[in-house]
């Protein structure tokens, strides 16, 4: 079993987001990126396929600063190869990042055919989530999104779990080689020890490919006007008192806004 | 004078007998202990071979006088009377045995030195009322958490046959003429032999008769002896010897599990356990109903030893075969366990090399896995971005020194709790206002400073620590300072302890030692007599870690404020429950009391109307157990440094 686990990283929203001075992007010098929660989960399943059938998982990350601890920590976990794509810049809006991505993974010798190519279902930045069905069309593939689990794969067919709104959940088949968007894995992310990671920085090389031709920064007929950052409310307000007369107060309250 | 290793017995020479049992007690004895001697030095190594003079301190103290036995009064003067009574039949043994092999040796047997008699039949009548009493506590009394094994009644049963005979011998021997001066006890005993015809060459045998069910006895005891708890006896004074000189942390390790991954020292606990208990009875996760006890690891530890010995045996795994994760989970790190082994037994850092197999496996639940992502991932457990770090000090009128920028005497190193958690900042800030009112020149880090580590490493997360430390020794390096203050007992254990400074540790001291300082010196001094009845809670990382009970209380009485002591202080001081990375986790299920909510009942019961804290997470913790245990009309909660403000503000 051949998996291919496709992960990026996003902007810390830990740390305060600043807006460039251009007014139309992120302060990338002020920000600290992250590996994307849902990709994380991405690789959490293609390590519990591994578990289960075997196979060999590699995984690749656009180029970003500190993208190395994401390659090691992978590894550490069990990821047998690492790889670092350069030449996709950063910023780039969903569709760029999604056609630039597929074609390193093509350009890429050894890398491709796989059987399942892993990835985050939606990112900070990709809260459509085109990234990844966006790749499986340029690479062709079949595609299923929102994914908790895999339950099967035989006969050259996955059964995956893909969950819909208020808990509903749908079983399908889709047919290998095929791209998932992974939800959550099916269980968290697993821990892995500072002490490990090190190791891995010693024993493990991280490969580099490079994407063969640069891409636009977005597609033709969007462009960005502005970017702001979110207003503060400040609505909250503390009740204080006994439990009575913060009881008296909320139902006051609750009455003055007509919901009683 | 008669010779009982002389004659025959049923036609053979006795002294040939005595030659033949003790070649062959000693040779099992000597078989037995080659035994475990291979078995440590299959284990990995621990240096335990330094400081010589407090290593022999601490024996005159711990062996010889028995400090810890004796913090229980009943069994402690018992066991130290047993203990003596012992020595000197040990020595008795060895000289009537040298005796009785060599005959042509110019010395006495021991009972038939005079002063020696004596003291043998003194310290008999006083072990068989020690033993009388160690009966009376195990079998009436019956105290919590003691092993009630057959092994400890043989064993009784044995000593007593070794006293008793040695008595009759005497008692004998004053009828048979062959006792000299003033034999009180022997006396006394010839009074009822007497009566029951026992005179002349009857009593002769007698004497003869007994020193041999003496010294058969003794040498079955020496067989027995390292089959049973009584190991203790042998190995105790090797663990005390070579026990830990320092609060004792593992040395980095992948974990261990198996015999071989755990450290010879670690191993030898297992061997000089005597099952006594006091490690549950004082243990702060068993006594709120977490499923560890302190008493079964040792055991646990023993038979991972016996299982390596038996034959055709390759031993097992303890983690998981006889210890399982939720045991090894469940300690607080608090060290009340090791500070009452009278044996000089190491729990904690077995527990440490578990957790570190259960972390390298990735098995750990998920708040503690999320505390440990952020630390390493922002330095603080909080999950926070470390630029807030010194947000606190944003509610002040003046700005502190960048310590990274200028020169400072004191670099205040606040720790997590103290910074992120928005309830503690108001005291942190207040603590801030202390030092600049004192004029003492201070600085911060700012968001240079890292979790210190301390309580990632207990957790068993031993590269996360190294990788804290090296960020917080890059800072170090950085700052320019004379000395470091903490508001945070684990910080200081960590920095004073366990970093590993490479041009010299500089002076680490607690805030309280700091204020107390200040106040002593008048630089800081108490406008307003505060009144009230207080009592303090001793940090386990400030008193058994660090030995620092004293500027507390000193503190307090400046403030003119009365103290009393809860039953559990000092030494015995009762954990919060937060320690190890307990408070990272979550509670689970079976807890009957919360140690903070033992705690705070604990305080109330004292009559003091406020439990005075010198620790951020204390604090925290005893601010929810207050309110849970249903004590918020009872008992308030300050850390120290809020009331040396109210009473020091002009």
């Amino acid at each position: 079993m051949n998996l291919l686990v496709l992960m990026r990283m996003v902007p810390d929203v830990v740390e305060e987001l600043e807006i460039a001075p251009d007014g139309k992007s992120l302060d990338r010098e002020a920000l600290r990126l992250i590996a994307s929660e849902s990709d994380d989960h991405a690789l959490e399943e293609a390590l519990l396929l591994k578990e289960r059938y075997g196979g060999k998982v590699t995984v690749v990350v656009p180029d970003a600063p500190e993208v190395g601890d994401l390659l090691y920590t992978a590894a550490a976990k069990g990821a047998d190869r690492v790889i670092r794509l350069r030449g996709i810049k950063t910023g780039l809006g969903v569709a760029a990042l999604a056609r630039s991505c597929a074609a390193a993974l093509q350009a890429t010798p050894g890398l491709l055919p796989v059987n399942l190519i892993l990835t985050g279902t939606q990112a900070i930045e990709d809260l459509d989530g085109l990234v990844a069905p966006l790749v499986a069309h340029h690479l062709g593939l079949p595609y299923i999104g929102v994914v908790t689990a895999v339950t099967e794969i035989a006969d050259g067919k996955a059964s995956v779990v893909k969950e819909f709104q208020a808990g509903y959940r749908g079983e399908f088949q889709i047919a290998l080689p095929a791209v998932l968007g992974v939800q959550s894995a099916e269980k968290p992310p697993r821990y892995v020890p500072v002490a490990k990671v090190r190791a891995a920085m010693k024993s493990v090389k991280i490969e580099e490919c490079e994407v063969p031709q640069p891409t636009p920064a977005a597609l033709e007929g969007i462009e960005v006007l502005a970017m702001s950052k979110p207003e503060v409310a400040g609505r909250a307000a503390m009740l204080e008192g006994s439990p009575e007369e913060v009881a008296g107060k909320l139902c006051d309250l609750l009455a003055e806004r007509g919901l009683l | 004078m008669t010779d009982p290793a002389a004659g025959l017995v049923l036609g053979v020479p006795a002294r040939a007998i005595l030659w033949l049992i003790t070649l062959a007690a000693f040779g099992l004895f000597g078989w037995r202990v080659a035994a475990y001697l291979r078995v440590l030095a299959r284990a990995r190594p621990e240096p335990r071979w330094d400081r010589w003079p407090e290593r022999i301190r601490r024996f005159v103290i711990e062996v010889l006088a028995q400090r810890k036995l004796l913090e229980e009064p009943l069994i402690g003067v018992a066991h130290l009377l047993i203990f003596w009574a012992f020595v000197f039949y040990a020595t008795g043994f060895f000289w009537n045995l040298a005796r009785g092999l060599l005959p042509w040796l110019a010395v006495p047997y021991a009972d038939q030195a005079y002063a020696m008699a004596l003291a043998l039949e003194i310290f008999g009548v006083i072990g068989l009322a020690a033993l009388a009493v160690a009966a009376y506590r195990r079998y009436i009394l019956r105290p919590d958490r003691l092993e009630q094994s057959r092994d400890a009644g043989i064993i009784l049963g044995l000593i007593s046959v070794v006293l008793l005979s040695s008595l009759l011998g005497a008692g004998a021997a004053v009828l048979s003429g062959e006792a000299h001066g003033w034999r009180p006890v022997a006396s006394a005993v010839a009074v009822p032999l007497a009566a029951a015809g026992i005179g002349g060459t009857a009593a002769s045998g007698v004497v003869t008769a007994m020193w041999w069910v003496h010294m058969v006895t003794v040498l079955g005891f020496l067989v027995y002896l390292p089959y049973s708890k009584h190991l203790h006896l042998l190995a105790s004074p090797f663990g005390v010897l070579f026990g830990a000189l320092e609060p004792p942390m593992p040395a980095a390790s992948e974990g261990a599990s198996r015999l071989e991954e755990f450290t010879w020292r670690q191993l030898f606990s297992g061997l000089a356990c005597a099952e006594c208990g006091r490690c549950d009875r004082a243990c702060p996760a068993l006594n709120s109903g977490y499923p560890l006890s302190p008493k079964m690891l040792m055991h646990h530890v023993k038979e991972l030893i016996m299982a390596s010995l038996a034959p055709g045996g390759n031993g097992h795994a303890l983690l998981r075969e006889k210890v399982k994760p939720e045991e090894v989970w469940a300690c607080m790190t608090c060290l009340a366990c090791i500070a009452r082994c009278p044996v000089g037994n190491e729990h904690v850092p077995v527990l440490i090399e578990l957790r570190r197999k259960l972390m390298a496996e990735g098995e750990l639940e998920a708040h503690l896995q999320e505390a440990l992502t952020n630390l390493s991932r922002y330095g603080n457990s909080f999950g926070q971005s470390a630029r807030n770090r010194a947000r606190w000090a944003q509610g002040l009128d003046f700005k502190i020194k960048d310590a990274r920028k200028e020169q400072v005497a004191w670099l205040w190193f606040t720790g997590d709790y103290a910074a992120y958690d928005p309830r503690l900042q108001p005291i942190t800030r207040a603590a801030a206002r202390l030092l600049a009112r004192a004029g003492v020149d201070f600085g911060i880090l700012y968001e240079a400073e890292q979790n210190s580590g301390n309580d990632a490493r207990r957790a068993g997360e031993e590269g996360l620590f190294e990788s804290l430390m090296e960020k917080n020794l890059a800072a170090f390096g950085k700052a320019r300072f004379e000395k470091i203050v903490t508001t945070d007992p684990h910080s200081l254990h960590a920095l004073r302890h366990e970093y590993r400074w490479s041009n010299g540790r500089p002076q680490v001291v607690h805030h309280t030692e700091l204020l107390w300082e200040l106040i002593r010196t008048n630089r800081l001094s108490p406008v307003k007599r505060l009144n009230g009845k207080v009592t303090y809670h001793d940090p386990c990382y400030l008193g058994r870690y660090n030995g620092i009970y004293e500027a507390p209380r000193r503190i307090l009485h400046a403030l003119g404020l009365e103290l009393v002591e809860m039953p559990r202080h000092g030494s015995r001081s009762y954990c919060c429950g937060a320690g190890g990375g307990r408070i990272w986790m979550e509670d689970v299920a079976g807890i009957q009391e919360r140690p903070a909510e033992s705690r705070v009942r604990e305080a109330a019961a004292t009559g003091a109307t406020m439990l005075v804290v010198a620790c951020p997470k204390d604090w925290v913790m005893f601010q929810d157990a207050r309110k849970t245990a249903g004590l918020e009309d009872k008992l308030v909660i300050k850390e120290i440094v809020e009331l040396v403000e109210e009473a020091t503000q002009p």
